[in-house]
């Protein structure tokens, strides 16, 4: 129930809005953020009511409701670990958005109807368990989005919003043809849980639907080569769409992976797990590449986006504890970080109408609020520890490199140089706009943070070093989602060694070669003086 | 035994730098000097007590909680304070207070604003640097490794308006970040080895494994212990050639001369560029299962110590000079933790600190003096008018010269003697390092004693070459008065390296042995017995040298130095273009990975991806629709003709097909 009402309440409240009078701005506005505020309270019972000892239910929070009994389709939500930590990061960042999105003058009752509509979707996304129900609320997304983009976007907003939406689209038929076929395989149910245990197929039909599914969700990572759509949707997407499309929407994809696309056919990832891989250590670095070039701020983000992204992906497929565990939190650090990037973006963008870099420069002395909260983000950007956006990296990449798969200590070698090349795009676009002589006369008299500015982007940096420094409580709920996943992969792997003794063992943590004797070592430093010290 | 308080250590100056970072603007500068020193004085005094107890043999620990933990892998906070970490813990908070005094002199100029920057970046630096030290694993001195790169990319960039300085800022944060690849892939590899990042658990892992063992499982499964440890240690080495500005990525440094002084003296030359030669030692005992690379320590450290002091030969920019000149000196340090002589390049550290923090300062001094000129072709003349700074520039540069009795003398001795006398696991599979690194080592002394001489008599004896060196005046007793602390500091820190056979001989290396037992152990260390000719050779080098750069800049050769630039023209401005090596790695990589981002963006992403696949997708399928849609143009009489033309096209084939 709780989590029915946590999925609702936006959709709620923006029928609601439906009601209020357009001429009335200001009371859109209170409305959405106070319909955004109780819903993120209300999921506050979810974080503190979910149980993340080992032995705890899988799903919780579960509700099963006949919906269209006859075509085996049920109503049927329930979190684990990870959906709990995405769908909190939504209803977090849901209201920052809102608040963010103050300043929008035009048509303010749809956006905020179309904001309030899209935060359910996106819950829903994370929270349902039937594979049909998934893929309402998965294109249930398009609809909201593609009006944001469409009808509040910049210049180049129709091209830009076809674009996103006819890219995304087109994969999502291919999961949903996989869906139905699904369906015919598992005895004749739409249910997540029932797909898992039941599903009978031959190893290439499962190649296939493998592909299907990954298809649609690796254009919503989006992964190298199917990224195009992303930087054209962030630029011309208003502030709060960019937010969104960064901080929640791409997580869709690799949430996707990480509950679809390996759990159902764990044999077929595994066959195609060396590409996957290949492909996002592409992406880290083409990504990287990419933004070394840009002259646009938001189109450098959003290709530091595909950067990151690929991180995520390549703990995914590390298929050890730690790189997707990892992978997991890199997908809420980069939710923070780069909404938080967007947000100062946008800030920047409300004061001088421009995203170009080349109108920028000199401006810390103006906007010192500004500036430091926008160095602060680079730093998680760019994985700086104390900041959250290592814990997540060097997860990712440990994860990596203590993988089974063969080659894979040279991925997290090649992937580890997108740390750097991370550093030199971010500092380089920091310097541009912040650093130097004011070159443009314009930029003399820039307002730094208001209020309501400031209580937009606090919550990001309080988040950002919160993350940084005590991350554990946020790593807690994904581990008896990650340990199931290692060990059904680990199943698999199993079963195909079974079938090709010659294979070896391809999932999972490689123990360390040379044990150190764990807490029988608490003093081994005080052995160390063996001069006679102690 | 639980020491929680030696957090103290590092949450005085992280305090001191949030209270400033908030409020500092409207603290006034005063509050804000007073939170700014008291915190990193208080600090001192912490690691005074703390101290006291190493010396008693105690080693003092703070476990924390964990930081993080996934699968097997746990990083946990937990600081350790022995008897190098200690030694490090005096000398930044020690040498580190002393310049946040001077500091409060140096940037009065500033705005309120500037100066409460400046003195909260300079807090969250020593925080940093002591997270590097204190921290008990690798994970806690990588943390701390990134934080202390933080503080000098925003230092470095102080002055922030200017663009070639935070052009420089961001150069060092990314020449650092190349290094800091380096250290992950070693860190990487220890996980894989050893699954802990503990100093305490590594050192005990370690102490019972055989080089040569073969290792079974793992990425490194057919290796030796020896080779899979070389690739770790190397990739540490790589993090420490970053941090330490060696060989090849020590660009950075001098560029990084663009922030304020007391930053260069601070972080640019007595502490943090020293944390590659703090990390060597603290993982002393893993460097001695890998002979091989201790020799490329050893061998990068000697290259790099000369191959800086024949940069600095020809630079006229005091604080480039310096800068070299540190970059030199870290190589000396290399040599002595590289070639198993761990003691004397931690020595070498701390007198360095003391004697190079005085130079930087001096300079800082002659800077505020000479109204920021740095060129010591404009100078001269200057002892008189600045007794104090230049009395105790001259103290300091004896000590780094190796004049007997100073104590840069006694530490750069031990560390050469130790490179010559190796005798160990690395000299016994690469016999010839030790000896080359030596005769590097050995000139490149004398390269110091030149330089430095050369550099002392341009900007203090002679004659007042320019108007502001006629006018200049002597800084404020809150400047000079920690110049008189550290130049006494480099004078009696020659105890701690007087030759064994002496009194207090061989101090250091008694009172650090604990640290390094383990290594020594391993890598078979024999003591050697105390010759005296390297100390003879020493002296005498850097006398012959030393004269001879005051001669050719005060005395009676003062006409050489412009004819060799005459003679060899070419060779000259190689020289004070710093041997074009900026140019070389923009020509070969900064250059060549912008074009490549350009190709791929122009010819990958736009053209081939974006127009030919995605739009020409779509252009395919509206190509498609038109076809049909010329089928679908609503003209019945077309339809009609269609369908009848159709109609007699099957009848046609039906009854040719299936007829008889």
């Amino acid at each position: 129930m709780l989590l029915s009402l946590v999925i609702f309440l936006p959709l709620l409240g923006a029928l609601v809005a439906a009601f209020l009078p357009a001429a009335e701005p200001g009371q859109h506005r209170g409305w959405a953020l106070f319909v955004s505020l109780l819903t993120f309270a209300v999921s506050l019972a979810l974080w503190f009511g979910f149980d993340a000892r080992p032995g705890a239910a899988e799903f919780q929070f579960e509700t099963r409701l006949p919906w269209i009994a006859s075509a085996g389709i049920g109503y049927h939500i329930g979190l684990d670990g990870v959906a709990l930590l995405l769908v909190m990061l939504t209803t977090a960042l849901t209201p920052v958005v809102i608040l963010s999105a103050f300043t929008v003058g035009d048509r303010v009752k749809e956006f905020m109807i179309a904001l309030l509509v899209l935060e359910t979707a996106m819950v829903g996304t994370f929270a349902a368990l039937d594979l049909v129900l998934f893929y309402v609320f998965w294109e249930g997304i398009l609809i909201p989005m593609y009006l944001l983009i469409g009808v509040w976007g910049s210049q180049n907003r129709l091209y830009a919003t076809v674009k996103f939406f006819i890219y995304t689209f087109a994969a999502s038929v291919l999961m949903l043809i996989a869906i139905i076929y699904v369906y015919m395989h598992d005895g004749g149910s739409f249910d997540y849980l029932a797909a898992r245990s039941a599903l009978q197929i031959s190893a290439p039909a499962q190649r296939w639907l493998f592909l299907a599914f990954a298809l649609a969700f690796a254009v919503k990572v989006p992964m190298f080569p199917l990224h195009t759509w992303l930087p054209d949707a962030h630029t011309e997407a208003p502030t709060a769409g960019s937010v969104i499309l960064a901080g929640v929407l791409l997580k869709m994809g690799t949430f996707g992976f990480f509950r679809y696309a390996m759990p159902l056919f764990p044999d077929a990832a595994l066959h195609f797990r060396p590409a996957v891989a290949a492909l996002a250590v592409v992406g880290i670095l083409y990504g990287a590449l990419m933004c070394l070039v840009q002259q646009d701020m938001k189109r450098l983000v959003a290709y530091s986006s595909v950067s990151h992204l690929g991180f995520v992906m390549l703990g995914l497929m590390a298929l050890t504890a730690e790189g997707l565990t990892g992978g997991v939190y890199q997908m809420l650090n980069h939710g923070v970080s780069t909404g938080a990037l967007f947000l100062l973006v946008g800030m920047l963008y409300e004061r001088r109408h421009t995203r170009l870099i080349s109108e920028y420069g000199g401006i810390a002395r103006q906007v010192p609020w500004i500036a430091t909260a926008f160095v602060v983000v680079t730093l998680s950007s760019i994985g700086l520890p104390g900041t959250n956006g290592f814990v997540g990296e060097f997860l990712i990449l440990a994860g990596t490199w203590l993988g089974r798969m063969p080659g894979t200590q040279v991925l997290a070698a090649i992937a580890a140089t997108g740390v750097v090349l991370g550093a030199v795009y971010m500092l380089w676009l920091v310097e541009r706009v912040f650093f130097g002589t004011i070159r443009n006369d314009e930029n003399r008299h820039l307002p730094d943070l208001s209020l309501r500015e400031a209580l937009v982007i606090a919550p990001m940096v309080v988040a950002i070093v919160v993350m940084g420094l005590s991350p554990q409580p946020f790593l807690a709920p994904a581990r008896p989602a990650v340990d199931r996943l290692v060990a059904r992969l680990q199943e698999a792997d199993a079963r195909l060694r079974a079938a090709d003794p010659s294979r070896p063992p391809s999932v999972g943590t490689t123990p360390p070669a040379v044990a150190a004797s764990p807490r029988a070592a608490e003093g081994a430093l005080a052995a160390l003086p063996a001069g006679g010290s102690r | 035994m639980a020491q929680p308080f030696l957090w103290a250590l590092i949450l005085l100056p992280a305090a001191g730098a949030l209270v400033n970072g908030f409020f500092g603007r409207r603290l006034g500068k005063a509050n804000v000097a007073l939170i700014g020193v008291g915190v990193v004085a208080a600090a001192f005094v912490g690691a005074a007590l703390a101290f006291a107890q190493v010396v008693y043999g105690n080693v003092l620990r703070a476990p924390g909680d964990v930081w993080f933990e996934a699968g097997a892998l746990r990083i946990s906070f937990g600081l350790l304070f022995d008897r190098l970490s200690g030694t490090l813990s005096l000398v930044v908070t020690g040498v580190g207070a002393l310049i946040h005094l001077y500091s409060t002199s140096y940037m009065e100029h500033e705005d309120d604003f500037g100066y409460a920057r400046f003195f909260t970046y300079l807090n969250l630096f020593v925080a940093a640097m002591m997270t590097l030290v204190l921290g008990d694993s690798l994970a806690l001195t990588f943390m701390g490794w990134e934080g202390v790169g933080l503080a000098s990319y925003l230092l470095i960039g102080f002055w922030y308006t200017d663009e070639q300085k935070a052009y420089c800022g961001r150069k060092a944060f990314v020449v650092n970040r190349i290094g800091d690849f380096g250290f992950l892939i070693g860190f990487f590899a220890i996980l894989s080895l050893f699954g802990t990042a503990d100093y305490g658990q590594l050192a005990e892992a370690a102490r019972k494994l055989q080089g040569s063992t073969v290792l079974a499982t793992g990425p490194f499964a057919g290796w030796t212990v020896t080779a899979a440890l070389t690739l770790a240690t190397l990739g540490f080495f790589v993090g420490c050639a970053g941090k330490s500005a060696q060989l090849p990525l020590y660009v950075w440094l001098p560029d990084a001369m663009a922030g304020p002084t007391p930053v260069s003296a601070l972080i640019h030359a007595a502490t943090m560029v020293t944390a590659g030669v703090y990390l060597v030692a603290r993982t002393s005992f893993l460097f001695a299962l890998a002979p091989a690379s201790m020799a490329v320590v050893t061998t990068v450290g000697a290259a790099t110590a000369l191959f800086s002091a024949l940069i600095a030969f020809a630079q006229t920019d005091i604080k480039k000079v310096l800068a070299y000149s540190t970059v030199s000196q870290l190589g000396f340090m290399f040599i002595g933790v590289g070639s198993g002589a761990w003691f004397a390049g931690v020595l070498h550290l701390v007198t360095h600190a003391f004697f190079k923090a005085c130079l930087f300062l001096g300079a800082g001094s002659v800077m505020h003096g000479m109204r920021d000129d740095t060129d010591i072709r404009n100078m001269g003349g200057l002892g008189r008018k600045m007794p104090q700074t230049s009395r105790t520039f001259l103290v300091s540069t004896l000590a780094i010269t190796g004049i007997v009795p100073l104590s840069g003398f006694f530490s750069k001795d031990a560390i050469l003697a130790g490179a010559l006398f190796a005798h160990n696991a690395m000299s016994e599979r690469y016999p010839w390092v030790g000896p080359t690194a030596y005769l590097l080592g050995t000139l490149a002394a004398a390269g110091t004693a030149f330089y430095m001489m050369r550099l002392y008599a341009l900007t203090f004896a002679g004659e007042p070459r320019t108007e502001a060196a006629r006018h200049a005046h002597e800084s404020s007793p809150v400047m000079w008065g920690p110049l008189w602390v550290l130049a006494v500091l480099a004078v009696v820190a020659l105890v701690l390296g007087l030759p064994g056979s002496w009194a207090w001989g061989e101090i250091f290396g008694r009172f650090t042995h604990p640290v390094f037992a383990q290594a020594i152990e391993v890598a078979k260390v024999e003591e050697h017995a105390a010759t005296f000719w390297p100390f003879a050779v020493a002296w005498l080098v850097a006398v012959v040298a030393g004269g001879l750069g005051w001669a050719m800049y005060a005395g009676s050769l003062r006409r050489v130095p412009a004819r060799f630039a005459e003679a060899l023209p070419s060779l000259h401005r190689f020289a004070v273009e710093k041997f074009r090596v900026d140019e070389l790695y923009d020509w070969l990589l900064v250059k060549p990975l912008g074009r490549v981002a350009r190709f791929l963006w122009r010819a990958g992403d736009a053209f081939l991806i974006d127009r030919v696949l995605v739009e020409g997708t779509a252009r395919t399928a509206a190509a498609f629709s038109r076809i049909f849609r010329t089928l679908q143009n609503g003209d019945v009489q077309r339809y009609a003709a269609v369908m009848a033309v159709a109609a007699a096209a099957i009848l046609w084939t039906l009854l040719r097909g299936g007829g008889p």
